[in-house]
């Protein structure tokens, strides 16, 4: 490989079919892509090590067994399932931005589609990772497929997590497939300002894409398609999560507002996510002048919104529980209120309802330290919010004699730090991998 | 090379391989053969079951050991017993533990200079001793030229039968003098007031079954008092007859107490008041001596009673009215109450009150008496001190008993016990006592050894041999065999076993040898001893007269209460009985103090909080336990978790269990016990229902998309009487060994992973219902079974689903340990295997071979017993049958000293189960929830019995 990997593209010829050559935006996006420094190689390591040592503390859970994880009797969902329904979140607001958006033909999703779509891979692949973490012989997995087997074993598909397994499947796929069509003209450009080896790799991801006018034309059909396809996963794959739990007759759990909460809790705490990510990317890659101040307003917009309905759903929990009579429901939600985990209850309430609240005023949202601060706050509210209501409800359940509390032990902490170092590590590689911006739809904005 | 070639070949290669595989390279392990063969053969994967007795405390219940390829792996209640009846309580069924505990001397041991012991041959153990005895004589006593021959002494704990006589003629034999025997719990003070008032210094046996009314005064008579499982097996068939009552008296709250028709708290030391009344105001005056009796008796009004006592005059009066309306009463005093100052007073008084109101020989009876007449007191525990002390002693030997954990300090006995130039522990285990002795004899358990026993004067009981000696053990009588054999002379015996069949065949004659072994008893037909019409009005007067009503003292009171666990601390080394909790507290494993609520708020402390006591400069350290209905100021802690500051009644020898003028305080520190239930309280979520206040269900359908369950021949059900449940845990237990349910130990339970299918949870209330102050219940909870088992539709993998005859079936092997069925079980009855759980060799044999062990990851939980069900069901099948009702009896029912659970097919409308699911008392927790559970739960507040 050359040791600069990716050509100039002032010295670089023009491309076949691509619409004007050596263009700025090239250039831009295309210097992203450029050697790494040493602050990126420090931060992959740092990513990495955190997932490997993830990773040999599963081994460690695999070999002593779960025990070695906070999770208990009655707790038997702690972390891991947090951790789960976390991910799958974060992965909500990848499609929204560059599906929904881009049905509704919402302009400022171009400046974010792409690392939204593979922050929507990488954080489906980490959501994946727990339940299989999660279950107390993971070298089973497999046994949560329906495959035909000589003994006539088959899966049970009553079972919610039967339902899981499906839906976070289907999701991964039509999301990695979308992010990887949606990437194709980019790969052809990237081919064209590479060599060596990078130069085979990206024209076997291009597909051999000419930009000739009838692939456009395919490439938009199929595009199309799959936003289409894409958009109504996001409201299925959260409601699925959600019913993980709906399905239930666990109290705190088995309420009919799981699904449409589930799923703006996940926009919710993808946008923020989106938010985090997206700021220092901006910065560090130097894209200012494609993502702009208004698209972020436009965005803190639709933090602003869900964050709202996330708190009518707060609400709306009490009102079910109060009306609902019984003592199972009220003892649950005064639990969560004064009970072991109040605290984390307080801070969900804050982050999440009360601090973007402030969102309402124009220049906290056209403020790039606040909203990214803010966003923090969101992701830790939201990671919150999935503790409470996992855990506080489990914790005291319809036995009295039967209650208890959970603890997360450091295992179950250093897998998650794990799925957070396998999450940034992955996206590390796509920012210099991949072309973090759709190239060629900024080019077609700015004609 | 063709097919054929082919196949030649590998047949050779693999069958060589097989052979060489066989080889001599791992040594051959010993199987253990059955002793005694049983007469059809030995089939595998059949059980054999072995009549012999339990040996864990003085009840000597019968069990029916469950052989399986010639390893006992259950014990279970001789059904027809004299004593238990059928049941056996948790420290009986635990006591199999004893027979596979990991720490078990396995050969003899000699103390070496450096103070280890090392393993010698039983020849060399043998010569020791005989050489020690004889140098007995000959070495003076102290300094040189004292006077010649220093005494041997044996001690033992409590024997009967022909072990005892075999002891005296060993000791006979050897001049060997034997002491008094050591048992913690000697009902010293019961036993003296029945010398002074009938000449009988005797235990006698209770039976309350005659009873309809029955009083106790702070005997635990359902845990460790004489014999409990037996008292529990009479309470239920008193219960069943519904004219049956019973008040408990007590200055802090047991098991027992709590299972009372009524229940009285009374001012610690303040018993004496009570029946003072009482026999004032209940006493029969029918002629003059009785009248002269009740004159003697100090003056002790219904208000002076109240006061002291702090029982109000309302409660006293009805007390008394009870008692002199009942037909059949039964007064009992006895446990801590007799176990105190003035606790001789107390036993005097209630046996004074049992002959004035006609009891002996109706409800209490003598001739069947609790065999402790060889039993002394801690009197003698001191005379030995003493004299070992001077130096009086050549060699000692400790049989079977550890005086040393429960002995006061001020005897001195351990530092004594060096003294004599050879102590010889026979023992199972190195107790406290065993490790300061010489040289250890190892013995083997009950379930390895021939013997008999007497646990009452009227009836002798079999020990019989299960299994070959695990090790290099032998019983207590082939000891004194072979020492005699060596020593001195061709005993007439070789063996023990056959020196009890000429014993028994001596002392009975052949046809009832032949029926004593086909029983496992013997009831010996003694003639009737009759008590003494009278007591010797001339002692009873001197006694009254002398009769000096303590004052209760006021202040923190510290009771020492006998454990359902450890009995007096000797079972706490059974690893099972550490973990399934005390019943009261759900406390598993450690140590704390009961406080009341009261107490608890005064002083600002919760749960786990430790608290100081002190008493005369001796201190100790402890967490508390808030226990709901203790009375203020008294404190309660159990006897044998830890070392307590032991007084000892100077007249009875009986050891003080209430000590008063304590001071505790708080630490401020807490210390982690494992509290395992999550609230004492039902929460108001009616897990049990206010008494007489069964709340019937919806009618059921329509409950499910899904189709109803169809049970074409078996709906497996469970019914269970919470009238009849006493909360003994003895079901827990079972349920444990039966299901091979690891143990976890203190630091899961810490956590909340403790693994018990079958646990009980106690409840206590509040309300005033019916009249009751105070309510408690003991539930016992299992897997429900439910029709609509929320468990099932969340298995991803099919690992639990519901089998056509109405269980929750669990596939252990198909599992994969989502843990969701656990969340989703209302009743948190499922346990999940957080680690792979090793059992130390050589436990690891205790398992049933009919029920798999679980690795980690897996979830489990009780299935009914399903292995003893199909069981009965391939038997049926083999007689082309349907299973008949009570074929199929579960562990925890089998083991049930009340008999409050019943199991059976409740499509039978014949079935007993059937019949209890169908009372008016009938409930089922948490119905409301849609489960359909199959355990019916029969609701306290029984007016007539149903079945």
């Amino acid at each position: 490989m050359s040791p600069d990997g990716i050509r100039s593209s002032h010295s670089s010829t023009p491309g076949s079919g691509a619409p004007g050559s050596g263009s700025q935006v090239e250039v831009d996006v295309l210097a992203a892509m450029r050697k790494p420094g040493a602050l990126y190689w420090f931060l992959l390591l740092v990513c990495g090590s955190l997932f490997m040592v993830g990773m040999a503390l599963w081994a460690y859970q695999m070999t002593r067994g779960m025990g070695v994880a906070g999770i208990t009797h009655p707790v038997g969902w702690g972390v891991y399932i947090t951790n789960f329904v976390f991910w799958v979140g974060i992965a909500h607001s990848g499609t929204l931005i560059s599906a929904v958006l881009f049905l509704f033909r919402a302009g400022f999703r171009r400046s974010f589609n792409r690392s939204a779509e593979a922050m929507t891979v990488f954080a489906v692949m980490t959501a994946g990772l727990f339940p299989l973490i999660h279950l107390g012989r993971s070298w089973y997995f497999f046994w949560l497929f329906p495959y035909p087997t000589q003994r006539l074993l088959w899966t049970n598909f009553k079972s919610p997590l039967m339902w899981d397994v499906f839906a976070v499947s289907t999701y991964f796929t039509v999301s990695a497939v979308f992010f990887f069509i949606g990437m194709v003209p980019d790969l052809a450009i990237v081919k064209r300002f590479s060599s060596g080896v990078r130069k085979w790799f990206y024209s076997a991801l291009s597909l051999g894409w000419k930009g000739s006018q009838v692939q456009w034309k395919h490439y938009n059909q199929l595009y199309m398609f799959l936003a289409s396809f894409a958009t109504p996963l996001v409201v299925s794959v959260h409601s699925v999560v959600s019913w993980d739990f709906a399905m239930s007759i666990v109290p705190g759990w088995h309420t009919t507002i799981f699904a449409p909460y589930f799923v703006a809790g996940a926009i919710f705490s993808g946008t923020a996510m989106v938010i985090t990510l997206v700021v220092p990317m901006r910065r560090i890659l130097k894209l200012e002048r494609y993502i702009t101040i208004d698209h972020f307003e436009s965005i803190a917009k639709i933090l602003l919104f869900t964050s709202l309905i996330v708190t009518y759903a707060y609400i709306v929990e009490y009102g079910l529980a109060f009306y609902s009579g019984s003592v199972y429901e009220i003892g649950i939600f005064k639990y969560r209120t004064f009970g072991h985990y109040r605290f984390y209850y307080y801070g969900m309430l804050l982050f999440n309802a009360l601090v973007p609240m402030t969102l309402f005023v124009r220049s906290l949202r056209r403020n790039l330290p606040y909203l990214f601060i803010l966003s923090i706050l969101v992701n830790i509210g939201m990671y919150l919010e999935r503790f409470v209501i996992i855990v506080s409800s489990l914790a005291k359940e319809y036995s009295p004699y039967a209650w208890g509390t959970y603890k997360p032990t450091m295992v179950e902490v250093g897998i998650t730090l794990g799925s957070f170092g396998f999450f940034f590590t992955m996206f590390l590689l796509f920012t210099k991998l991949l072309p973090v911006l759709s190239v060629t739809e900024i080019k077609e904005e700015s004609h | 090379m063709n097919r054929r070639d082919f196949m030649r070949i590998m047949g050779v290669t693999s069958g060589a391989t097989f052979l060489s595989s066989c080889g001599l390279e791992r040594p051959a392990e010993k199987l253990i053969p059955y002793l005694v063969p049983p007469e059809d053969g030995i089939v595998p994967g059949q059980a054999v079951y072995v009549k012999t007795t339990c040996m864990e405390c003085p009840a000597h219940c019968g069990i029916s050991a469950k052989v399986r390829e010639s390893m006992p792996v259950k014990l279970e209640g001789l059904s027809a017993h004299p004593i238990n009846e059928g049941g056996l309580c948790m420290r009986g069924q635990a006591s199999l533990e004893r027979l596979y505990h990991p720490e078990r001397v396995k050969s003899p041991l000699l103390r070496d200079s450096e103070g280890n012991f090392k393993h010698i041959t039983w020849d060399r153990a043998y010569d020791m001793i005989l050489e020690a005895l004889k140098a007995s004589v000959q070495r003076p006593i102290g300094s040189p030229g004292g006077k010649p021959g220093r005494k041997n002494l044996y001690l033992s704990g409590r024997t009967t039968g022909t072990l005892s006589r075999l002891i005296d003629e060993f000791c006979k034999e050897l001049d060997i003098e034997r002491l008094p025997e050591f048992d913690f719990y000697s009902y010293a003070a019961i036993r003296e007031a029945y010398r002074i008032l009938f000449d009988k210094p005797e235990v006698p046996s209770y039976k309350i079954d005659r009873a309809d009314f029955m009083l106790t005064i702070g005997a635990d008579i359902l845990e460790t008092f004489v014999s409990p499982v037996s008292h529990a097996a009479q309470f239920s068939r008193a219960k069943r007859t519904g004219h049956f009552s019973w008040f408990h008296v007590e200055p802090h709250v047991t098991l027992t107490g709590l299972q009372a028709d009524e229940r009285f708290s009374i001012v610690p030391g303040s018993e004496a008041y009570l029946l003072a009344y009482l026999l004032k105001h209940c006493s029969a005056r029918t002629d003059k001596f009785k009248q002269r009796m009740i004159d003697l008796m100090p003056e002790i009004g219904v208000e002076a009673a109240a006061e002291k006592s702090a029982i109000s005059q309302a409660h006293l009066e009805r007390i008394a009215q009870r008692l002199s309306h009942a037909k059949n009463p039964l007064v009992i005093a006895g446990g801590v109450a007799t176990q105190q100052e003035g606790g001789l007073e107390i036993a005097f008084l209630a046996g004074l009150l049992q002959w004035q109101m006609g009891m002996a020989g109706r409800t209490i009876d003598f001739a069947g008496s609790t065999d402790y007449d060889a039993v002394g007191t801690f009197k003698d525990l001191l005379s030995l001190s003493e004299r070992l002390e001077k130096d009086e002693v050549s060699v000692l030997f400790v049989s079977n008993t550890d005086p040393l954990s429960s002995c006061p300090e001020s005897y001195k006995l351990r530092d004594n016990l060096r003294k004599a130039a050879l102590t010889v522990g026979i023992t199972d285990l190195l107790t406290e006592t065993m490790q300061e002795c010489n040289l250890i004899l190892p013995l083997s358990h009950s379930l390895e050894s021939w013997g008999d026993t007497s646990p009452n004067k009227k009836l002798m009981t079999l020990l019989q041999p299960a299994i070959e000696p695990l090790f290099d053990t032998k019983s207590e009588g082939d000891m004194m065999l072979g020492i005699m054999r060596r020593g001195v002379r061709e005993s007439r015996a070789v063996i023990y076993q056959q020196y009890i069949f000429e014993s028994w065949a001596r002392d009975h004659g052949g046809a009832a040898v032949e029926a004593f072994l086909q029983n496992g008893f013997l009831e010996k037909r003694i003639g009737v001893r009759v008590l003494k019409s009278r007591p010797s009005l001339s002692t009873v007067e001197s006694f009254l007269k002398r009769l000096h009503l303590p004052e209760p003292k006021s202040g923190p009171t510290l009771v020492i209460s006998p454990s359902i666990r450890s009995y007096d601390g000797r079972s706490s080394v059974l690893p099972m009985l550490n973990e399934v909790p005390d019943p009261l507290t759900t406390i598993s494993y450690g140590q704390w103090v009961s406080i009341s609520e009261a107490d608890a708020r005064e002083l600002e402390l919760k749960d786990r909080d430790e608290v100081r006591i002190n008493l005369d400069g001796w201190s100790v350290e402890l967490p508390v336990k808030i226990q709901p209905g203790l009375r203020r100021s008294v404190m309660v802690v159990q006897q044998g978790s830890a070392r307590w500051h032991l007084q000892v009644d100077e007249r009875s020898g009986e050891a003080i269990s209430r000590i008063n003028g304590v001071s505790f305080e708080k630490t401020g520190r807490t210390v982690q016990i494992p509290i395992l239930s999550g609230s004492t309280s039902q929460e108001g979520r009616g897990v049990i229902p206010r008494p007489g206040e069964v709340h019937h269900p919806r009618e059921e359908g329509g409950r499910s998309i899904y189709p109803e369950p169809d049970y074409p021949e078996y709906r497996w059900a469970m019914a269970i009487d919470l009238d009849l449940c006493i909360g003994c845990a003895a079901c827990a237990v079972a349920c444990h060994i039966e299901n091979n349910v690891p143990l976890v130990g203190k630091e899961e339970h810490l956590k909340g992973r403790e693994m018990s299918w079958l646990r009980i949870e106690p409840y206590y209330e509040k309300q005033r219902i019916l009249g009751k102050r105070e309510h408690s219940h003991f539930l016992p909870m299992m897997c429900q079974q439910c029709d609509y088992a929320p468990c099932e539709p969340v298995c991803p993998v099919y690992a639990t689903y519901h089998n056509p005859e109405g269980l929750n079936a669990q596939i252990y092997n198909r599992c994969v340990g989502t843990r969701y069925c656990s969340n989703n079980c209302p009743y948190k009855v499922r346990r999940f295997n957080w680690f792979d759980h090793d059992r130390p060799k050589p436990l690891d044999r205790m398992v049933n071979p009919d029920v798999s062990t679980r690795d980690r990851g897996v979830m489990e939980k009780c299935t009914f017993c399903v292995q003893r069900i199909r069981g009965a069901k391939d038997a049926a099948k083999d007689e082309g049958r349907k299973v008949r009702d009570g074929e199929v009896i579960p562990a925890c029912a089998q083991s049930c000293p009340t008999q409050a659970i019943v199991f059976g097919n409740i499509l039978d409308p014949n079935a007993t189960v059937y019949k209890w699911a169908h009372s008016d008392r009938a409930y089922r927790t948490f119905d409301h929830l849609g489960t359909g559970p199959g355990v019916y739960y029969l609701s306290k507040g029984r007016t007539k019995h149903e079945s």
